[in-house]
């Protein structure tokens, strides 16, 4: 129960963001017209399924996970952000010194709602989770936006519609434009390397555990050329036997440096000496940062993710 | 013994001295600092005495939204357990007797958490919960009293065995509840914990009716509480109908306690501790104890919450953890002193 437990919420801060819910983001503007100052006010359905409106173009904006301020930076109105979540928004740098709102709830993981609400903010925004804390502020006033990406295609149309919500249109599908080049470049060489298969690790100790088919990271796997061991994975976070590892092993293992130390610990585990990947030298960790943050920078993690399963750095 | 007395009156004065700071002070503190004098301006614009303070509208929406109903849900549900607390002690003639006793805290909590998991959460206009957890401790408490009654006579030992029969029983009808309660294991643990947060003023209007009819209840026993804390017996020669009584401060002591958990989850300490030790100041005459518990339950509880919100702020400790941590070193004190006093005399 406690190892459960601790397991999820683990799983809560290092995934924040890879998802469930599949709905596509609809966005709605009212009027037809272009430009920037007459879109709102705006009212969009969200990843929740939540109608919300919002009066006028957003200048004190909360974003409550990583990737939402990476997204809005890269939007070029990262100056908007009034309050982050907490440390974990380290990046770019000019996020390190906004206000943390985060950290109250009986697991740390929920908004300072009293913090949130004396920021008077005209936009939270967020990702899935937190029915409970989402109600409490939409309740007070507050105008709660949920997007939660399930796949890079539908990171793409996040953004876009990110863009509408903050009255940045023009940054989002430039962003958006830049981030499919980049995608398409890696598609293309995965075409010409073959493909490969391989494992990803999220968690070793108490368990091992790795990703299932409907996760954000599944799919950068693929569009990277390479094709997970655990594409029947039943749930999205899957405790996995080493027994089978070792049994389909693998030609390329991949990890972050937070579920293991180092290339070398990662072989010295009972039984994994015997996987493809390892005994071919072909383990690699991945900045987690790159990968499990569906933001602008995930086009950075399929660089890396390619040159790891093609073996070019 | 007196319910008079000069340093009785300093003990009341003092100890509703502290519950009038401690609402001052709870209202004040917190992420954004709200002067009390600023908070009592707001308070009194809002019932319609002066004009608002100018203070900016998130300062309005946080003092009326969020933190008023927190403090004095937190006061009503302290003086609730109090009460209760003091009920059960003086009925079982036993100084460690509370809500806990005889199973009503975890029914109140398996009902909770029954709702959860079958998914009823939503119902009673998202009160499903409270409302099961309230039915919840009054089914327990009824059930045990029923075990315990044999003819017209309820046995207090036999009440005690089956309140801790019944309690375990449910703890692993809980334990089983869980492992079926995949996501929702978030909210089950907020009622073994319990918690004051994100209430608002709903539960505060539903709780508040319950404990004033538990309250005036318990005040209406006080008389024949004392005498059945003599002995079952001695009450029954003076003229007590011993189990028409007993009856009644089950029944009450079960709803002040159902309706605290039903809106604030299981919080440990404040049932057991706050009577045990006004009892230790003030005697344990309950026409001289059930005003000082009235008064020092919701002082403690606010503080008690004041704590679970501030110490590791941003992060909310569960006030279940903090209760125990500031009551029982406490409570250990007091009994140490308690101890060497009876030394000293003998």
């Amino acid at each position: 129960m406690k190892h459960r437990l601790a397991l999820g919420l683990a799983l809560l801060l290092l995934l924040a963001g890879c998802a469930r819910s599949s709905s596509a983001p609809a966005a709605t503007p009212p009027s037809s017209a272009t430009g920037a100052g007459s879109a709102f006010p705006l009212t969009i359905t969200d990843d929740d399924g939540e109608a919300v409106t919002i009066p006028t173009e957003p200048q004190r904006i909360i974003t409550y996970a990583p990737s939402m301020t990476e997204i809005l930076f890269a939007l070029g109105v990262g100056d908007r952000i009034v309050g982050v979540a907490g440390a974990f928004d380290d990046y770019p740098a000019e996020a390190q010194g906004i206000e943390e709102v985060g950290g109250a709830g009986d697991f740390g993981v929920d908004p300072n709602v009293e913090k949130v609400v004396a920021l008077e903010p005209d936009l939270l925004l967020t990702i899935a989770g937190g029915d409970a804390w989402k109600k409490q502020l939409r309740d007070l006033g507050v105008p709660v936006v949920t997007y939660n990406a399930t796949d890079f295609d539908d990171l793409l149309a996040d953004i876009g519609a990110i863009g509408k919500v903050v009255g940045a249109p023009d940054g989002a599908a430039q962003v958006v434009e830049g981030m499919q080049a980049t995608a398409d470049d890696v598609a293309a060489t995965a075409e010409t390397e073959g493909r490969v298969s391989c494992f990803f690790e999220v968690f070793f100790g108490p368990e091992l555990t790795t990703i299932g088919p409907n996760t954000f990271i599944f799919d950068l796997l693929e569009r990277a050329g390479c094709d997970p061991v655990t594409a029947s994975a039943k749930s999205d976070y899957p405790q996995w036997s080493v027994d089978e590892l070792v049994a389909d092993s693998p030609d390329v293992y991949l990890a972050t440096p937070e579920s293991a130390k180092s290339v070398a610990a990662i072989a010295r585990r009972p039984g994994f000496a015997d996987i493809d990947a390892v005994a071919e030298g072909r383990v690699v960790l991945i900045d987690s940062d790159l990968v499990t943050r569906p933001g602008p920078r995930v086009v950075e993690g399929l660089e890396q993710l390619a040159a790891a399963l093609h073996g070019s750095a | 013994m007196r319910p008079g007395g000069r340093r009785y009156r300093r003990v009341l004065i003092a100890l509703a001295v502290l519950l009038v700071a401690s609402v001052a002070l709870a209202v004040a503190v917190g992420a954004v600092w709200i002067p009390p004098a600023t908070a009592a301006r707001l308070v009194a614009w809002r019932v319609g005495i002066g004009s608002r303070p100018d203070v900016p509208h998130s300062t309005e929406v946080i003092l009326f939204q969020l933190r008023l109903p927190r403090v004095l849900l937190a006061a009503v549900v302290g003086l609730g357990l109090g009460v209760s607390g003091a009920l059960f002690q003086g009925l079982f003639r036993n100084p460690l007797a509370d809500p806990a006793i005889i199973g009503v805290s975890s029914g109140a909590a398996l009902g909770a958490v029954a709702v959860i998991v079958l998914g009823g959460s939503a119902a009673f206009g998202g009160l499903g919960v409270s409302f099961a957890a309230f039915v919840g401790a009054l089914l327990t408490a009824f059930l045990v009293y029923r075990l315990a009654r044999i003819g017209p006579t309820v046995h207090v030992a036999t009440l005690l065995l089956a309140g801790i029969a019944v309690a375990a029983v449910i703890s692993s009808a809980m334990s089983l509840a869980m492992s079926f309660a995949g996501e929702d294991v978030r909210n089950i643990y907020f009622w073994l914990l319990g918690g004051l947060g994100a209430r608002g003023w709903t539960s505060l209007e539903i709780v508040t009716p319950l404990v004033a009819v538990g309250v005036l209840g318990a005040a209406a026993l006080v008389p024949d509480l004392n005498l059945v804390s003599l002995g079952e017996e001695r009450a029954a020669q003076l003229g007590v109908d011993v189990d028409r009584f007993k009856t009644a401060a089950v029944a009450l002591g079960s709803l002040l306690a159902g309706a605290a958990v039903s809106v604030s989850g299981v919080i440990g300490f404040v049932g057991l501790m706050t009577p045990h030790v006004l009892r230790l100041v003030v005697g344990s005459d309950h026409r001289r104890l059930l005003p000082a518990v009235m008064l020092a339950g919701p002082a403690f509880l606010i503080l008690a919450d004041l704590a679970a919100r501030t110490a590791l702020a941003p992060q909310e400790l569960p006030i279940g953890a903090v209760t125990a941590l500031l009551g029982g070193p406490f409570f250990l004190y007091l009994l140490r002193r308690e101890r060497r006093r009876a030394n000293a005399l003998a």
